[in-house]
């Protein structure tokens, strides 16, 4: 209904115009979903997130799209759901104490395998802890849902990428049918700089695959079967689609349920996600060639890492490597692995204690001789104390 | 063999499988509910009114939303404990033309889902809400609900329940819902009707059915549905009678949130002309 009306240009709305603007990372995020195909926006206020909400509820209803305020982040995060279920693409914005209450539907949209895009503008915690920046939900975006549940987590590092990377987030989401999570963070959300927007018939846009299109009848629907990714029918099209999240068998149904059933079931979650990690993921690399020290990160601490990384060569002649992980999980293990040969150290910046350090040094396990954690709690990292600690750590 | 009409509507069988028979327990009022409602929504399509494949079935979790799990021969989302509504609030904001069902229980809608149950309400979203209240949690072993009446022993209240029960068409009223009704199972003709009513109105309709639960009631299902006849009267003879009013309790019908949000849709777009 909302297309068509669109295609009738009943609507006002135009996208962001390509070329140079200067923006705030939230508005950046809010313009590439438009872009990406938002219809649907729910969310609950908070900070430092809600600037993300406000620009949605401004500009959806230029576009005929809904927003709506929910009673919680719970029932926010449900809604998107059932806006996927009706054939919208559908996303919320919030931080990390309201990321904690998503949880359960993050969960839910993995059995069921829902696209849809949720933004955790990250502030520190425990408890309702700060309102500044930090890293500290990476492990909360693969392991705070229960169960064995793969789902796919970017981290942004500038403007740009809040642009990039929310189109992105769409595209994997529809394409693997999969909740998306967008790992960002007050400093990222809250920049303002240049954005350039490319010209827009040069963005690609992934939808969903439909049981229509492969020719499959509603009689013969399996809206868990078929192929690896299942198609999938929306609300309204006559294909009596079942969404279940208990264990069920291809075609919805809970009545053959095993032990054997769920099994497959989730197997087939793990090899969808897990399987696909080099299609999936994505890692950004500089001097590597000659480097026999690496600096990995990943979002705003890669604007200071890099810079870290450009001092200590060029100041202090120290051989210094950079990776960046783009996309955090599935994490890109063998990306990682066929990026470096043998390294002596490996410098983990994070704003949190050391997180992603535990999967980096497993990745690394065999390939160098010690990885060093640079934590930073609730502040961006200077480039001078990485400096420092970067010549403290290759000095013996 | 004569065939239930109604199981037109359902899929006994899948292609992966059977999926009857089904869950609930010989005697349970669920099973009428679903019976009733699927009456409704056939009279609704045959009478030319309304598509078939317009019709979304969704529920939480419990005895009463197994009815949605996977017996439908619809559309049908069968979603987290307590956030059925939710899940149709999403549905409706990329379709308001859906027609959404909800299958709840009284510990879904009134305990765990007791913040959406009240804002859904408050919004008047277009959804019919048919709340199975057996005054208990069925599926987990019959703990006490928020509508469990006092003094009651349940697996969980074993010195008795020391708390009021919910009257969730007062509750509902008050929240906004535009039309409520409240019946007992043994009550076929008035429910289907109701449920017309509840899918002809445009906003939140919500439609109490007071249950049988023989299994944790220790009763024979006639027992259980003689119970019910004896605690409730028609609302026009309740005043006095110390009874549980049931019949057609509130139809105050207004503008729904899909129908309000065109003016912001509008509003959005004349800023840009």
């Amino acid at each position: 209904m909302l297309e068509t009306a669109l295609k009738e240009k009943k609507y006002r709305g135009e996208f962001i115009k390509p070329g140079r603007h200067y923006l705030e990372g939230s508005e950046a995020c809010v313009e590439g979903a438009l872009l990406a195909g938002l219809k649907v926006y729910a969310g609950y206020p908070i900070t430092p997130a809600s600037e993300i909400m406000e620009h949605a509820s401004r500009r959806l209803p230029q576009f005929g799209g809904r927003f709506i305020q929910m009673e919680d982040e719970i029932s926010a995060a449900s809604t998107l759901v059932g806006a996927s279920w009706a054939g919208a693409k559908a996303m919320t914005a919030t931080s990390s104490p309201g990321f904690s209450l998503m949880q359960e539907v993050i969960s839910f949209s993995i059995m069921t395998e829902t696209p849809l895009v949720i933004v955790d503008v990250q502030r520190p915690g425990p408890g309702q802890g700060y309102i500044t920046t930090s890293q500290e939900d990476v492990m909360q975006a693969r392991y705070g849902h229960h169960g064995e549940g793969p789902l796919i987590a970017l981290s942004p590092c500038s403007v740009q990428d809040m642009f990039e990377l929310t189109i992105e987030a769409f595209n994997l989401s529809e394409k693997w049918r999969s909740p998306v999570l967008l790992m960002t963070e007050e400093t990222v959300a809250h920049m303002r700089e240049q954005l350039v927007v490319p010209e827009l018939d040069t963005i690609e846009i992934v939808g969903r695959k439909k049981p229509q299109e492969m020719g499959i009848t509603p009689e013969n629907y399996l809206p868990y079967g078929h192929e690896i990714v299942p198609p999938m029918a929306n609300f309204g099209e006559g294909y009596n689609i079942n969404h279940v999240s208990l264990v069920h068998c291809e075609d919805g149904g809970v009545g053959n349920y095993s032990l054997k059933a769920h099994r497959e079931n989730i197997e087939r979650l793990h090899r969808k996600i897990e399987g696909n990690v080099n299609e999936i993921a994505r890692v950004e690399s500089h001097f590597l060639e000659d480097c026999e020290h690496v600096l990995i990160c990943y979002g705003s601490v890669a604007r200071t890492g890099l810079e870290a990384v450009k001092e200590v060569r060029e100041v202090h002649g120290i051989k210094m490597g950079f990776i960046r992980l783009v996309t955090l999980w599935p994490f890109p293990e063998e990306k990682l692995r066929n990026l470096i040969s043998t390294v002596k150290t490996v410098f983990v910046p994070e704003m949190n204690l050391g997180m992603m350090k535990h999967p980096i040094t497993e990745a690394l396990r065999d390939k160098c001789e010690q990885v060093v954690a640079m934590p930073e709690i609730a502040a961006l990292h200077s480039p001078e104390k990485l400096v420092e600690q970067i010549l403290e750590g290759t000095a013996c | 063999m004569l065939k239930h009409p109604m199981l037109e509507y359902i899929k006994e069988e899948g292609p992966s499988g059977m999926r009857f028979p089904h869950i609930l327990c010989p005697g349970c009022g669920a099973g009428q509910v679903l019976n009733y409602t699927l009456h409704a929504v056939d009279d609704l399509i045959k009478e030319g009114g309304a598509k078939k494949e317009n019709f979304v079935f969704i529920s939480g979790v419990g005895c009463s939303s197994r009815l949605t799990s996977h017996y439908l021969k619809f559309d049908s989302g069968w979603t987290l404990h307590g956030r059925s509504l939710p899940f149709a609030t999403g549905a409706l904001l990329a379709n308001p033309d859906l027609k959404i069902i909800i299958f709840t229980g009284d510990g879904d809608a009134a305990a765990i889902g007791g913040n959406h149950f009240i804002h859904a309400f408050r919004r008047n979203m277009d959804v019919t809400i048919l709340c199975v209240n057996n005054g208990l949690y069925g599926m987990t072993g019959g703990q006490v609900a928020p509508t469990t009446l006092p003094f009651a022993n349940t697996p969980t209240t074993p010195y008795g329940n020391i708390e009021d029960p919910f009257d969730l068409c007062k509750l509902a009223e008050a929240a906004g819902a535009s039309y409520i009704s409240r019946w007992i199972t043994a009550q076929p003709m008035q429910i289907i009707k109701a449920v017309k009513k509840g899918i002809a109105n445009k906003g939140a309709s919500f439609i109490e059915v007071l249950s049988q639960c023989p299994v944790h009631e220790h009763e024979t299902p006639v027992e259980s549905m003689n119970a019910l006849k004896e605690i409730t009267v028609p609302v026009k003879k309740a005043e006095g009678s110390g009874k549980i009013p049931v019949g057609e309790l509130h139809y105050r019908p207004r503008p729904s949130w899909t129908e309000r949000y065109e003016s912001v849709i509008e509003k959005a777009n004349e800023a840009l002309s």
